[in-house]
């Protein structure tokens, strides 16, 4: 794999390897507790973050962190709403928010290159890209290890939790912050449309695979490497874009986990609408 | 931006857009569409859709993003890949193997990645994937007028017919087994009307923006509407209007209908939000 | 694993839930080391609210709580998560979680200790198993095994009975008098009223407190049907009263 040794394909190798292993370990939380639609909306809505960034020449990280924060508090705030209800909600501020993100990026003479955001950069990770990805993939990584126990006890039993010396809603808060900073670091290099795949798909191929929750995490996390590595080498191979090829490498995976270990689950007692089975 | 400021001093704004074609067209089927966007919508904000509609949007874009190179019409390509995604769906969320957010996250970044493969190094779409991600105000044909107001009319018939099978079901899921088979069948009925609602306004707001004209209007109605007969109206004529609105401001600002349109939506939620917010703390 | 000074005060607790109604008012008793105490009422009656307000996660809206000892939890184990991949070993070693600081592992004396604890409630051999793979009755064990590597004098129990085999049962009924006998504090949330009568002191909550005291002198019919009011349904020709069960876990 000669081609390897060039200098853009060897950043872009170590940034999405790391981004791999980082977002499949948080992925295993996210799933547990049930939101990964959080990652979703938040992905999604900070497009004007990332524009506004590009049009003003900032470092796309400022953006993408700016971005982030004004979604979170926006989706927070939606989240809240009692008469239309929080799934309604929020899909309007992220549809809003993408929308206005669009129309920055679309109205301008030069407009920005939007489908770099949406899409990603991965083969133009520069150096000092690398290193911030590094960087604050290195802070989820370190965060999740050492707030480990009170997530499994958080996650496991948040009545007892407090007795146990863990606030539920401090440790629920944490992770978002934590899916935040992934987000910040993997969008540069997957685009804001494509994260969401390193973030759910080697976690779910990890929750199937493993039997103990340590077990889960370092599958995923091995997955999610693995993901990057063989997206990219496909995409070097066959000429094809990096952050999709990493995309469709991270389900690929995710499939062939769930090929071979089919979920036992419980079949539904009654028949149920098939609009139930949606929103459960 | 000066010639705009221009424009909008007088009421050309209007009527120089209103003189053109295509814009006409566009006019007509923004119009035809906001039927069963707001009917539709209604039921998506009430049975808790929005996320399902948003991904069954977006899984249109491989399906898209092939009709051409492949010959096939594009609402037929969309459709296609429309009930692809929620067969799978369906199947990846049965016996509770994977919770349903989770599937559409994964199965909604696999249409992206397959798309954006597709559009940039298969068929080199260049461009054109723009106009399939957010819409266009050219380029609608007769079909898509026609497609618009079948559904428009399939829409109005399976309201009049099911609203209170719907209203039921939506109330009391649990009960609805006790409604029986045709609760079952209504919601069939429902999810189905959805993915052609959603194939019929891919051309004007694009596969990323269905919800602006499938959602916020709904949405917006429901802050401020009592009973199900004003929702369901109230939701048309948002559509209606935030539809148009929307289209004036692409064509002013050279910008594809579905950001417009998204940002005038939330805008209208905002204020709606507010309104209803004093209403209440009276 | 005894703990001698453990007790509990409330004083006129009334606890609310946001700003609306109190879930809970006017509760006052006291519990010394040793006493096992039902807590009996209707779901909704304020029993979740009560234990929730005695571990410090609800304020007092007016009275006072003081708690001495550790407190430890044992909830209903349908709402745990069943699906979640820890062994019973994992769930019982969750005990050793507060007194242990992040950055340290832990300790070979506080596993010992989870073995031990496991041992005791009769669950050595399943140390490995999958908590969500236990029956009803074992998963119960399981968390009072967490109670005592908690070191905790006081143990809040809801519904520890609750759709529970004879055998698990038995073993429960066993650990809970080896607690008393340690000394620790025990309030256990049933709807059994039989077998609240063979406990130290029963209390009984509907929205507010209703008795307090030993069961003998407590469980009159006519406590028992301002507890539960129309699910009382009384045998014995009105000589004897109980409760009927319901399994809604709306609390």
């Amino acid at each position: 794999m000669e081609i390897l040794r060039s200098g853009l394909l060897q950043r872009a190798l170590v940034e999405v390897v790391i981004l791999g292993a980082t977002c499949g370990a948080l992925g295993v939380w996210l799933l547990h507790v049930r939101n990964t639609y959080a990652a979703e909306s938040l992905a999604h809505a900070m497009l004007p973050g990332l524009v506004l960034a590009t049009l003003a020449g900032a470092p796309l990280l400022l953006g993408a962190a700016g971005g982030v924060l004004v979604a979170a508090g926006l989706i927070a705030l939606a989240a809240r709403d009692t008469r239309v209800g929080a799934e309604v909600a929020v899909g309007v501020t992220v549809t809003t928010a993408f929308g206005l993100g669009a129309v920055l990026a679309l109205a301008p003479d030069v407009p920005a290159r939007l489908g770099e955001l949406l899409f990603g950069d991965l083969l133009g990770t520069s150096t000092t890209d690398l290193v911030a990805a590094a960087a604050l993939a290195a802070l989820v990584a370190f965060a999740l290890g050492a707030g480990h126990r009170s997530l499994a006890a958080a996650v496991f039993d948040p009545v007892a939790a407090p007795s146990l010396g863990v606030r539920p809603g401090r440790v629920e808060l944490a992770l978002l912050a934590l899916l935040a900073v992934a987000v910040v670091a993997a969008v540069q290099g997957l685009g804001n449309l494509l994260v969401l795949a390193l973030i759910v798909a080697p976690a779910s191929a990890g929750i199937r695979l493993g039997a103990s929750l340590r077990g889960q995490i370092a599958l995923a996390a091995a997955l999610g490497a693995l993901a990057g590595l063989l997206g990219l080498v496909a995409s070097a191979e066959l000429d094809v874009a990096a952050g999709a090829s990493v995309a469709l490498a991270a389900i690929g995976l995710y499939v062939l986990a769930a090929l071979l270990r089919p979920a036992a689950g419980r079949a539904p007692a009654t028949r149920r609408s098939p609009i139930e089975a949606l929103v459960s | 931006m000066r010639t705009v400021f221009d424009k909008l001093s007088s009421v050309r704004w209007l009527t120089d857009p209103l003189a053109l074609p295509f814009m006409q067209r566009a006019l007509i089927a923004t119009l035809l569409l906001a039927v069963p966007a707001g009917l539709l919508g209604t039921w998506i904000v009430l049975r808790r859709l929005a996320f399902f509609a948003h991904a069954v949007g977006t899984a249109t874009f491989p399906g898209l993003v092939v009709a051409g190179p492949w010959g096939i019409a594009p609402p037929l390509a969309a459709l296609g890949a429309g009930l692809g995604f929620a067969g799978l769906l369906s199947r990846m969320t049965r016996r509770g193997a994977t919770t349903a957010d989770a599937a559409t996250g994964l199965l909604l970044t696999a249409a992206l990645a397959l798309g954006a493969i597709l559009a940039s190094d298969v068929y080199r779409s260049g461009a054109g994937v723009d106009r399939l991600l957010f819409g266009t105000l050219l380029g609608l044909g007769d079909g898509d007028l026609v497609l618009a107001g079948a559904v428009a009319a399939a829409a109005l018939a399976a309201t009049a017919a099911l609203v209170r099978t719907w209203l039921a079901t939506g109330f009391d899921p649990a009960g609805a087994a006790a409604l029986g088979v045709r609760a079952t069948r209504g919601d069939w009925l429902l999810l189905a009307l959805l993915a052609v609602t959603v194939v019929a306004v891919l051309p004007a707001v694009g596969a990323l923006l269905v919800s602006t004209l499938l959602v916020v209007p709904a949405a917006t109605a429901r802050l401020l509407a009592r009973s199900l007969g004003a929702l369901l109206g109230a939701a048309v004529a948002l559509a209606a209007l935030e539809g148009v609105a929307g289209l004036l401001l692409a064509y002013h600002l050279d910008l594809p209908p579905g950001p417009a349109i998204a940002v005038i939506g939330g805008g209208g939620f905002a204020l709606a939000a507010l309104a209803s917010s004093v209403r209440t703390a009276r | 694993m005894s703990a001698p000074g453990a007790g509990i005060e409330v004083t006129g607790l009334s606890a609310s839930y946001g700003t609306g109604a109190p879930a809970l008012r006017d509760v006052t008793f006291t519990a010394a080391d040793g006493q096992a105490i039902a807590v009996l009422g209707p779901n909704g009656g304020g029993k979740t609210t009560l234990f929730r307000a005695l571990l410090g996660e609800l304020p007092a809206t007016t009275g006072s709580v003081t708690v001495r000892g550790a407190t430890a939890y044992a909830p209903q184990t349908e709402r745990s998560r069943l699906d979640f991949p820890v062994s019973a070993l994992d769930v019982a070693l969750m005990g050793a979680y507060a007194r242990t600081p992040w950055y340290r592992r832990i300790g070979a004396g506080d596993r010992a200790l989870a073995r031990d604890a496991l041992a005791r409630v009769g669950l050595a051999d399943r140390a490995g198993a999958r908590f969500g793979a236990l029956s009803g009755g074992q998963r119960q064990r399981v968390l009072i095994a967490r109670a005592l590597v908690q070191e905790a004098g006081v143990l809040l129990l809801d519904e520890p009975f609750a759709g529970v085999d004879r055998t698990s049962e038995e073993a429960i009924m066993r650990i809970l008098d080896e607690l008393r006998a340690d000394g620790r504090v025990l309030l256990i949330a049933t709807h059994d009223v039989e077998q609240a009568r063979g406990w130290d002191r029963v209390l009984c909550l509907a929205g507010a407190q209703i008795a307090f005291g030993p069961p003998a002198e407590t469980l009159t019919n006519a406590v028992l049907e301002a507890t539960y009011g129309e699910e009382i349904v009384m045998l014995d020709c009105g000589n004897r009263a109980v409760a009927i069960q319901h399994h809604s876990h709306a609390h």
